[in-house]
């Protein structure tokens, strides 16, 4: 299995080399570490994910020796890795820019709110195509905008006082509860894609 | 003698389309050549020897053994070669033997170099600009670097030009030379088989209709040919099938000695080609349908 895991990374050679030098621009930008972290992960991610999305790689790596669970795992264990070399590389670019660490809650933020979207979006792309995420998201985006013009005008605000409230959180019972929460979906998630590529038919 | 594949009562049902109670053995050590029309279950039923298709019921076994508890050691001694490309189109093929060689306990580089050599096959230039032949001699050449004792392959020949055809049945033909490994190939150019194969196995509209040594077939089967005089209801039942002309009929007989008794010297009795038994039996087939619909 880490060799699929490996092979994952190969493929990503290329984007990895392009997209995180792109990485350090943004975080010279000033822009939220927080949000950039977040995109990158969430991008790299899915990009890994729609490279075996063909019915052909998946004939390809279902004939080979391997199984169904493991090809699923890598692809979860896979997600961790990434998002991992993100954060190291968000870490080292900050410092390098602006002499200063990020906060631990910053990578819990992070980290969760990456884990919270792979765990529904995995399941989801073994059943459709990641097209289909797109333009749900899409759909979601443009539903976002309405309400804030329409409904809540202040909801940007809401969220950036509520993100803030989290990464102010100095409770760590309720970082605990968070890091939990978001691991109990993770492996549930995992799970339903085994179970979801189990009965799928190239 | 050793079963490498067998299958036993599988069933399997698509929208459109079923494989139904399909029993077949594929003997280990020699050529087995798979064929059945368009849509006859040729690429479902590799489909579920290779596992990427369950059964909804019966057993396969490989080797002796079960998916369910020895898949990956099964898919170890596997090769496989399929119609379509199944590598990444961005890739080199170094890059794609790369990552395909570590899912391989006993891949062997200088096997593979051989062959890249014997092919001619560009190793850094990306998959996308391979053409058919480039493609299929690829595969090949992935499929027999690990030492397989089975070679799977779901119509090689499809697509390829006659010369590379010829140079591609010479090459399973000497890989089986020392009796331990076994090729199983489906095909719809029944042609290639008359070179190579050693056993037939004849699927039509997802039913088996015979697994036969390919001698046998030459000794049982045989196209009659004779005028339309000879015809009556009780000669007619000696046939798979007939086709009738002004001139005369033309029909296929799986019992080749007693047709030959029954007509003597006023039917012309000749060999007939793989694609006469394809075509009879699917007329047969449908015949039988419609009688019956």
């Amino acid at each position: 299995m880490w060799n699929l895991i490996l092979k994952d990374i190969r493929l990503q050679k290329n984007a990895l080399f392009t997209l995180l030098p792109a990485l350090f621009i943004y975080l010279f930008s000033g822009l939220s570490v927080t949000w950039v972290g977040i995109v990158f992960c969430i991008v790299i991610i899915m990009d890994v994910f729609s490279k075996d999305e063909k019915s052909s790689s998946n004939i390809l790596w279902n004939a080979l020796p391997y199984t169904r669970k493991e090809i699923v795992s890598s692809k979860y264990i896979g997600a961790l890795i990434f998002t991992t070399l993100i954060l190291l590389t968000i870490l080292a670019g900050n410092w390098i820019i602006h002499q200063e660490f990020i906060q631990w809650e910053q990578i819990i933020l992070v980290t969760s709110v990456v884990i919270f979207f792979t765990s529904f979006a995995f399941p989801f792309a073994y059943v459709f195509k990641i097209q289909y995420i797109v333009n749900a998201s899409l759909v979601l985006l443009v539903l976002y905008l309405f309400t804030v013009s329409t409904f809540i005008p202040d909801l940007n605000d809401r969220i950036r006082g509520f993100v803030q409230t989290i990464i102010g959180l100095d409770d760590i019972f309720l970082q605990l509860i968070v890091i939990l929460s978001a691991a109990v979906l993770y492996f549930l998630s995992w799970l339903l894609s085994i179970w979801l590529y189990n009965r799928k038919v190239f | 003698m050793e079963n490498v594949i067998e299958l036993n009562k599988v069933t399997k049902a698509f929208e459109g389309f079923k494989l139904e109670n399909l029993s077949m053995t594929v003997k280990k050590g020699f050529i087995t050549g798979f064929i059945g029309g368009n849509g006859a279950g040729k690429s479902t039923t590799i489909k579920l020897i290779m596992n990427l298709l369950q059964p909804d019921r019966g057993d396969i076994s490989l080797f002796g053994l079960d998916y369910k508890n020895h898949e990956k050691e099964i898919k170890q001694r596997i090769g496989f070669v399929f119609d379509n490309n199944i590598f990444y189109e961005n890739s080199t093929l170094l890059e794609m033997k790369n990552m395909i060689k570590r899912a391989y306990v006993n891949w062997d580089d200088k096997v593979f170099n051989q062959y890249i050599e014997k092919f001619a096959l560009p190793l850094k230039k990306k998959i996308k600009t391979f053409s058919k032949g480039m493609m299929m001699k690829a595969s090949l050449a992935i499929a027999l670097s690990h030492h397989a004792e089975l070679i799977i392959m779901d119509e090689p020949t499809s697509g390829l030009d006659p010369t590379f055809r010829r140079e591609l049945l010479d090459i399973l033909h000497d890989l089986i030379q020392d009796g331990e490994r076994t090729i199983f190939f489906s095909t719809h150019i029944t042609t290639d088989l008359d070179r190579i194969a050693d056993y037939i196995t004849f699927i039509h509209q997802g039913q088996h209709i015979f697994s036969k040594e390919y001698y046998k077939i030459e000794e049982e089967y045989a196209i009659v040919k004779g005028e339309l005089e000879l015809l009556d209801r009780d000669t007619e039942r000696e046939f798979i099938g007939i086709r009738k002309s002004d001139y005369g009929f033309e029909a296929l007989t799986a019992n080749k000695e007693h047709t030959a008794e029954l007509f003597g010297d006023t039917a012309i009795l000749e060999k007939p080609t793989l694609e006469d038994i394809m075509l009879y039996t699917k007329k047969e087939r449908e015949a039988y349908v419609e009688s019956y619909s």
